[in-house]
């Protein structure tokens, strides 16, 4: 018999600490430093693919910095006046948004703290205004290096430890061979197993992901 | 001689546009000398005009000032003296009137890293910076308005920073001003708002020097561009000196009012091209010597050669390999510029689709695309598929079932024996493998 659950379960907070950080070591280091005011850079800049942890490290920041805030296009206008602001999705503002952070990134360049802004593309190829885009690549700037495949492993592991499951290398192969690799989709789907397997109350096997899985397609 | 040059005065008048000729000639002054002399000697302001006029306007005052005198004329160019420099204006009774704000006040908004000194100068910007020194030396007298312009990140705010600079530091008196256009817009919007125009305007009709940073942010601004006019006249007419930059000629701002463009170019327009390589080499340097670290030039020399847009970037790709020398703890070295600055220069830096592998592989092979989706199991169409589909699996995030839809609805364990079989024969095949690294660096770019 299935027990059924509420959907209370929050998805867990992007922190510095549930960021595995695979390739991105020198990122995070940098990241931690500005959110704990270690660094004084006045512009940083990442771009990556999707579901490659941009927002998850911008938020992340944003929760580890004293003073900060989390916009991203279609919300820049209303930004709080922070020491530390994460401005996501740059790829996407609207005109008068790119005013807005264009003015942001000179205030910060005056010293008066740090724009945190992410991408899908180095800032030189952004479709951006030319004065924003310069401004853009004028601090650091980092690419968010996808995991690879051993690295995602070892996350789905620690990952579904957490939650108390137990994933056995068969499950892990097939999860990591028969879905979408990026960490978002990984997420979702491990979350669809924790539900799926406490439910029916059933440990994680090969036999129950597949009949999970089958039936999220289905 | 005064007289025969005012003559020729006339003439150069009538024969150049206004613009020129006030910035170029008029400055000039004829030198006395002894009566029957048969060299006319001119004193120009400083070298900048002095070069100038030598290279375009010598032959023709030579000829001008024959035909006045009568006779051949020797022309003598040279700087005019020091001394003659004209005496500080003292402050205005504007701004003794309003006198609430101490200079010093207004002078926060300067940045004094950006000084002429910090300036880095090559054949892209000498005559911008040459023309902002003149200006700087001698406020609201010799080009009003100067008007900078070039693309962005080139330094049009250093050199406007730094006139703001030079002018405090050698007149503690005067009122300036730096301001980003957009800043004046949104005073404009709150003085209206508060209705506080007469206290706005006191305010910028009393400076001595107001630098106006980026004005293409007025385009389309009327109400703006109405204040900033009777500023400008206010200004100009008390021979107060207005410093412009801007993206583009005066010409080309687009939504800009004919009355505020025709008064952009009553003065001197100078333009700042994107620097050459030796200059962006030199730029790197003096970013360097500014963080304290000694970088060689052969770092300096690949960052420039790389990073070719603007001194933003140039200035943002030292950072990186500064911060990731300092993280590895590793010595600077050309192979850790490299390095730390790999994924910014992977030009392309695109997305890779499935699509895109397909193409590029039915391409390296001479197939068609459609060889990808077939079911043509014949060697040579069927290992370039497998080597497409080992591709979509290293290098998208798509699961094996979707890339096996993508190959013409295979099931997934087909795609999983193309990489298994292709992970096995790159150990044996020197080929292939070569064939599946050069792939992989023509998707990845």
């Amino acid at each position: 018999m299935r027990q059924l659950l509420l959907a209370i379960q929050p998805a867990p907070e992007a922190t510095f600490d549930n960021f595995v950080p695979g390739a991105n070591v020198e990122l995070l280091a940098r990241l931690r430093d500005v959110a704990g005011a270690r660094s004084k850079e006045a512009v940083i800049y990442l771009w990556g693919d999707p579901g490659s942890g941009r927002t998850h490290l911008l938020r992340a920041a944003v929760r580890a910095a004293p003073d900060a805030g989390y916009v991203s296009a279609g919300s820049v206008l209303g930004a709080p006046e922070v020491r530390l602001l994460a401005v996501d999705d740059v790829e996407r503002l609207a005109d008068d948004e790119q005013v807005a952070v264009f003015r942001l990134i000179n205030r910060a360049r005056d010293g008066a703290g740090t724009v945190l802004a992410a991408g899908n593309v180095p800032p030189a190829q952004l479709a951006l205004r030319d004065d924003l885009r310069s401004r853009l690549g004028w601090g650091l700037a980092y690419q968010v290096h996808p995991l690879t495949d051993a690295d995602k492993a070892l996350w789905l592991r620690a990952e579904a430890e957490r939650r108390g499951l137990r994933l056995a290398d068969d499950v892990v192969w097939y999860v990591l061979t028969h879905v979408r690799r990026d960490m978002p989709s990984l997420n979702a789907i491990l979350e669809h197993l924790d539900r799926y397997s406490l439910e029916r109350q059933r440990s994680v096997t090969l036999p129950l992901v597949r009949q999970a899985l089958q039936e999220l397609e289905g | 001689m005064q007289n025969l040059w005012h003559a020729c005065l006339r003439r150069l008048e009538q024969e150049l546009p206004a613009q020129q000729f006030n910035t170029w000639i008029r400055p000039l002054a004829a030198e006395q000398s002894a009566a029957g002399s048969d060299t006319l000697v001119l004193a120009a302001p400083n070298r900048f005009v002095l070069e100038l006029v030598r290279e375009r306007f010598a032959a023709r005052i030579e000829k001008l000032a024959a035909e006045a005198a009568g006779r051949e004329l020797g022309l003598r160019l040279v700087l005019a003296r020091a001394a003659e420099t004209p005496a500080r204006p003292q402050p205005s009774a504007a701004a003794r009137e309003v006198g609430d704000a101490p200079p010093a006040m207004e002078r926060r908004r300067l940045n004094r890293a950006f000084s002429f000194e910090s300036f880095v100068t090559g054949k892209a910007n000498q005559l911008a910076r040459a023309a902002a020194i003149q200006v700087a030396e001698n406020p609201g007298i010799s080009y009003n308005p100067l008007f900078i312009y070039g693309g962005v990140g080139l330094g049009k705010t250093h050199l406007l920073q730094a006139i703001g600079n030079y002018v405090a530091e050698h007149r503690p008196q005067a009122r300036i001003r730096y301001t980003h256009a957009e800043q004046y817009v949104t005073d404009v919007v709150r003085a209206y708002q508060q209705k506080s125009f007469d206290e706005f305007k006191r305010y910028y009709h009393s400076l001595d020097l107001l630098l106006i940073d980026d004005i293409q942010f007025f385009s389309n601004k009327g109400r703006t561009q109405e204040e900033f006019f009777y500023a400008f006249n206010a200004l100009v007419e008390a021979h107060k000196q207005i410093v412009i930059t801007c993206d583009t000629y005066p010409k080309e701002i687009a939504g800009m009012e004919e009355r505020l463009i025709s008064r952009f170019g009553w003065g001197l327009t100078v333009a700042i091209e994107p620097p050459e390589l030796e200059m962006r080499v030199a730029i790197v340097l003096k970013k360097a010597e500014a963080e304290a670290v000694a970088l060689s030039e052969e770092i300096a020399f690949f960052i420039a050669k790389h990073i070719r847009s603007n001194v933003r970037e140039l200035e943002g790709a030292l950072k990186k390999v500064l911060a990731f020398a300092r993280f590895t703890g590793r010595e600077l070295s050309l192979d850790l510029a490299k390095e730390a600055l790999r994924d910014i220069l992977s030009v392309a830096n695109r997305q890779v689709t499935v699509e895109g592998i397909q193409k590029t592989v039915a391409e390296y092979f001479k197939l068609k695309v459609s060889d990808m989706h077939s079911k043509k199991r014949s060697r040579n169409v069927a290992r370039p598929r497998q080597v497409a589909m080992a591709l979509a699996k290293d290098l998208t995030q798509m699961s094996l079932p979707e890339i096996g839809e993508a190959f013409g609805n295979r099931d997934h364990t087909t795609v999983l024996h193309a990489c298994r079989t292709i992970a096995t024969l790159r150990k044996q095949d020197q080929a292939l493998n070569r064939d599946y690294l050069v792939l992989e660096q023509v998707l990845k770019g």
